[in-house]
């Protein structure tokens, strides 16, 4: 009694300490109900089991502490001695049985509409890479890759952070409200897995398999997501935004794609300099090659060679040119032929080239890859 | 020999096996007569029309979906 007397209070008290209401209330620890017709159902259902987990505990603990307390015996006492009784035993098999089928019908009613890929409008086809995500829409002649776009000053604590710290890309997915839009997803290297919780669309991403998903988001807006299936050093720096827009801007969207494209294969003719590649290079290497063999060149020992003073920096450019276009299979270095266009693939290696003290003088050009790449 | 089960007890029981309940009395019932092919048959009878149950619900649910 004495230890209720004073126990009480002090349990309250020191979860007050740790969790201050004013920070309760910053706090988001319930699932999100989402945008979409399916997130609310997925929400509803989750709302719906929660509700009936509470109302079983306290009936269960309810039960537990009454006996405890009211069959409390005091030393000495000599237990009932029954063994059995049928009707009791009967009422807490079927109950849950019956709770489990209730629980089990609405769900799979969801599932179902989950997977039902029919009658979609657009196929994109989302596929990872350590450490980012491409988008090709099927059909469209559109493709291109979406990058963290979060300052590494920030990531290393010398800026502020921005509002979407580490949910912010460089090209977002973009796709029309309210039409059915059917997500083909598989990944290049490793199991990814593309999350956008106001979408409730989580699935993973797997070489080797394509997994479909659809959505329909009603209303523009811009929706966040992540990577959720551990997939190596940067697994937490390759987010998800999709721009939901309507179908007029889409439309426009899809136009100023296709121009944007035609613009790069007329950058590839153009006579570049050593200075304009090298400045070029240098924005492309920071973006797609940093994350392994770091900004200043020297790679991680063990895991990214260093680039700075490498043999192959320094010797035949075809060597050079050859891994960056192709990779090297079975590593972590991936083939960048589709992945960068030519211009930049001629100023990423042209940099590497002259960059950190190695200094060949070699401009490599993005005619030269175009050959290459043909 | 009024201590046998008769058909709809031997049902009840088997429905009891699958469900884990029993209570000792219809056990000791149960151990004292009748032939164990009986049982066995009863069994596959049960788990025929748990089958069929199975199949019912799932369609049942399947129809709510709209499938
Ligand atoms: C995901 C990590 C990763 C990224 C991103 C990456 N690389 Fe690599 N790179 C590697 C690894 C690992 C190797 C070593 C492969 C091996 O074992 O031979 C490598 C090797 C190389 C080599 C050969 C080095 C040598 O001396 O043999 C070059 C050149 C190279 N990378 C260029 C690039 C360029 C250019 C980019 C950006 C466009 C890039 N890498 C992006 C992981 C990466
Ligand atoms: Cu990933």
């Amino acid at each position: 009694m004495k230890i209720i007397g004073w126990g009480l209070p002090a349990l309250f008290g020191a979860l007050g300490l740790i969790f201050p209401l004013s920070a309760a209330a910053e706090w988001q620890v319930n699932l999100g109900p989402g945008v979409t017709e399916i997130s609310r159902a997925v929400y509803d259902l989750h709302m719906t089991i929660f509700w009936v987990c509470v109302a079983i505990g306290a009936v269960v603990f309810g039960v537990m502490l009454y006996s405890i307390v009211h069959h409390r015996k005091s030393r000495g006492a000599k237990a009932h001695n029954f063994h059995e009784n049928t009707l009791v035993e009967i009422i807490w098999t079927v109950v849950p049985f019956v709770i489990l089928v209730g629980m089990a019908v609405p769900a799979t009613a969801t599932l179902i509409k989950m997977y039902d890929q029919s009658e979609a409008e657009l196929d994109i086809q989302v596929t990872g890479y350590q450490w980012k995500w491409r988008y090709q829409y099927l059909g469209e002649d559109i493709d291109f890759f979406s990058s963290l776009s979060t300052p590494r000053e920030q990531i290393s604590n010398d800026e502020t952070k921005g509002e979407h710290y580490l949910l912010e890309v460089d090209n977002a997915m973009v796709i029309p409200a309210g039409k059915k839009v059917r997500l083909l997803l598989t990944a290049n290297d490793v199991i990814h897995s593309w999350w956008v919780p106001d979408l409730a669309v989580k699935k993973d991403a797997i070489p080797g398999f394509i997994n479909e998903a659809w959505t329909i988001a009603p209303e523009p807006g811009i929706y966040r997501g992540q990577c959720a299936e551990l997939c190596g050093k940067d697994h937490g720096f390759m987010p998800i935004v999709v721009d939901v827009r309507s179908e007029e801007d889409f439309n426009q969207w899809l136009v100023e794609m296709k121009q944007a494209k035609a613009q790069a294969s007329d950058a590839a003719t153009k006579n570049w300099t050593l200075a304009e590649l090298m400045a070029k290079g240098e924005e492309v290497y920071n973006r797609a090659c940093a994350a392994c063999h770091q900004p200043n060149g020297e790679g991680i020992p063990g895991a990214f060679p260093a680039l700075k003073g490498s043999p192959m920096m320094v010797g035949d450019p075809a060597a050079h040119i050859d891994v960056v276009l192709n990779g090297k299979s079975g590593t972590a270095m991936q083939a960048f032929r589709d992945q960068l266009s030519a211009v930049e693939l001629a100023a990423v290696i042209t940099y590497e080239r002259n960059a950190w003290g190695n200094t060949t003088g070699d401009l490599v050009s993005p005619a030269q890859i175009n050959t290459l790449k043909q | 020999m009024s201590d046998k089960p008769n058909l709809l007890q031997m049902f009840l029981s088997v429905l009891a096996a699958c469900f884990g309940v029993q209570s000792s009395h219809n056990r000791e019932r149960d151990f004292a007569a009748g032939h164990t092919w009986a049982w066995m048959l009863l069994g596959l009878v049960v788990m025929g029309l748990f089958v069929v149950f199975v199949i019912a619900l799932v369609s049942w649910a399947l129809s709510l979906a709209g499938a």
